[in-house]
């Protein structure tokens, strides 16, 4: 029980760790946005930056049906891998690939 | 029908799941690396330029443009009447050069020869010259490719 | 069924002759202990997914990218604006960049704090520091590649630290930016060294250290191993690497939202005679240490603060380099000390880094 605790606290550390510096680059993102529309009004000095974003509707429905996909794709071989987990775990127990050795 | 026996085990029909899963992710992933590899190199459907150039040429020369990342040729005829070309070889993609007093194309890489028309008419070269439809219109002289409106 | 005698044959063929099964037994063999800190093993097969997806995705910007004074500003923003799918693949090659050097500090932070590279481990420690070098100066180099003001900036500021080495400082700096100042020459040479110089010493260094890796085993925590009981192992191959697969498409799956969603903008192109722009910062993995920079006083005990900080910097590298050999009785006082440091080193890293971001 102790150390299930353990388990996830240091899981959600690592998560947590992991985050920070998306919220790093996300803080950092917002200020660049700012920063340009404060200059806009300013000059046409930003008129260069190039801020990418999808080029069309079509690109961005793409985009979404892939990171959409990907995600199903990803949860489907997880969950397909703890089965084959699973299934290793249980013939390294029953010590299958030793005794063929032997 | 109903199989005595199953003809996979369940370990490769997971095998053969997981695979298959994994290859379409896979494949799904190399979809963007190959557009991106192979960017659309696309043909300029057409060039404008100013006729004021071309309007001193002599008969039976040409005049280069550029015709996308292609070398073109504007070539004045005899009789006073334009021709466009694409100035690029039908064999193995080399430039080719207008020798006016032979009235003849010219291609240096194997020697190739097409005639004033551009009808390929000596060395390797398979098929004439690509002509490009041109147009003068007014101050311009607008050059299309064939199929265009 | 003829067609699976086929397939037995051909492999059987391959194998006479490379010897896969020789591997496979290996790793099957390899055992991975499971413990409570078995967590920490994973970290370093991230590394290397991201690693992986570093080296393709810089093959195919590399295709497009072009390292002069004239055109790199252009050409990122041709691969952004014009390239199919561009812009997504610049964005993993920034994004897993940032999360490769992440877990590279995960990775080193969890070693340190269990003592991993207690004997006879200290060399594959030392490799694993000369790795961090290796690939926190991929950061520092590709960041001017895009060469926008902000990366010119935080590069003029990053080469001229050594020069406050007494000595060879000067010339340091001098190699490094080809010259003076930072030029033209300096962001030619940086791209010879992001990808050509510095792949070559990773492709060695990775080497070197995956093979003392595999040669001793895994290590065990010493609150692990002073227990004595039996402690549970698992087989490398398979067991193992199908735990790994699960945290791999997790990462993957991850790294190309954030890429996907959050791409990282280009600035116009940098201009070497313009005064510097305001809120300069390099990466966030150099915060700390422009930070530290930031608040030193110009001058301490008679000398230079500048001098001061970077002698420092370079005694705690050393100290870090030989941390092997200065803990050398683990268990004791001295060995508790040592990990209480590695805990000090997070804090105060995590508050410089928020401080600089204030
Ligand atoms: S390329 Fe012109 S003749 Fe071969």
């Amino acid at each position: 029980m102790m150390w299930k605790m353990k388990r996830l606290l240091v899981f959600s550390l690592l998560i947590f760790l992991l985050f920070s510096f998306f919220l790093l680059k996300l803080n950092f993102a917002q200020e660049v946005m700012e920063e340009e529309q404060n200059k806009i009004t300013q000059a046409e000095e930003n008129a260069e930056k190039i801020v990418p974003s999808p080029k069309d509707i079509k690109e961005s429905i793409g985009i979404y049906v892939f990171v959409v996909w990907m995600w199903i794709a990803i949860i489907v071989l997880i969950y397909i891998l703890r089965l084959k987990i699973k299934e290793v775990d249980r013939l390294f127990y029953i010590r299958f690939f030793s005794a063929k050795k032997k | 029908m109903k199989l005595k026996y199953s003809l996979f085990t369940r370990r490769q029909f997971l095998n053969g799941l997981f695979g298959g899963w994994l290859g379409a992710l896979m494949v799904s992933f190399l979809y963007p690396v190959i557009k991106f590899v192979f960017p659309p190199t696309r043909e300029p459907d057409q060039v404008i330029l100013p006729f004021l150039d071309f309007k001193d040429m002599k008969p039976n020369s040409v005049k280069v443009f550029s015709w996308g990342s292609k070398p073109g040729f504007v070539k004045k005829n005899k009789n006073g009447s334009y021709w466009a070309f694409v100035a690029v070889c039908t064999h193995l993609d080399c430039n080719v050069t207008y020798i006016p007093e032979q009235r003849k194309f010219f291609c240096a890489c194997h020697d190739g020869w097409y005639d004033e028309n551009g009808t390929n008419i000596g060395g390797p070269p398979p098929r004439p010259l690509r002509r490009l439809i041109l147009i003068i219109e007014g101050e311009d002289l607008i050059i299309k490719r064939e199929g265009v409106k | 069924m003829n067609l699976l005698g086929k397939k037995k044959r051909a492999q059987s063929w391959f194998d006479e002759r490379f010897g896969i099964s020789g591997i496979v037994k290996f790793l099957r063999e390899k055992k991975i202990p499971q413990h409570k800190h078995s967590l920490w093993y994973y970290t370093g097969s991230a590394i290397m997914l991201f690693f992986v997806i570093q080296v393709i995705t810089g093959f195919m910007l590399v295709f497009y990218y072009n390292p002069t004074l004239a055109e790199a500003n252009k050409s990122v923003g041709r691969i952004m604006t014009e390239i199919p799918m561009g812009w997504i693949i610049r964005s993993i090659h920034s994004w897993s960049s940032s999360f490769m050097i992440a877990f590279v500090f995960i990775h080193l932070l969890s070693i340190w704090i269990t003592k991993a590279y207690r004997k006879p481990r200290e060399l594959t420690w030392m490799s694993g520091v000369f790795l961090l070098c290796v690939t926190l100066a991929f950061g520092f180099t590709g960041y001017l590649l895009p060469w926008d003001d902000l990366s010119l900036s935080a590069t003029k500021v990053g080469t001229d630290i050594p020069r406050s080495i007494p000595i060879v400082g000067v010339w340091v700096t001098k190699l490094l930016r080809g010259g003076e100042d930072v030029t033209g020459d300096t962001l030619t040479r940086f791209f010879g060294f992001h990808v050509c110089i510095l792949p070559v010493f990773i492709f060695i260094l990775l080497a070197v250290h995956v093979y003392l890796i595999q040669k001793q085993g895994m290590s065990l925590p010493l609150a692990v191993e002073s227990k004595k009981e039996k402690i549970q192992e698992l087989p490398f191959w398979p067991n193992f690497v199908y735990r790994e697969s699960v945290v791999w498409l997790i990462l993957l799956g991850i790294l190309f939202t954030v890429a996907i969603f959050l791409p990282p903008s280009l600035d116009k192109s940098a201009d070497l005679m313009a005064p510097a722009p305001e809120g300069i910062r390099p990466e966030w993995y150099f915060l700390f240490l422009f930070q530290a920079l930031k608040i030193f006083p110009a001058k301490i005990l008679f000398i230079n603060g500048d001098t001061f900080i970077v002698i420092l910097i370079l005694v705690e590298f050393l100290l870090f380099f030989f941390l092997p050999f200065l803990d050398n009785k683990p268990a004791e006082m001295k060995g508790k000390f040592i990990t209480f440091l590695a805990y000090v080193t997070i804090v105060y890293a995590v508050v410089m880094t928020v401080w600089s971001l204030l």
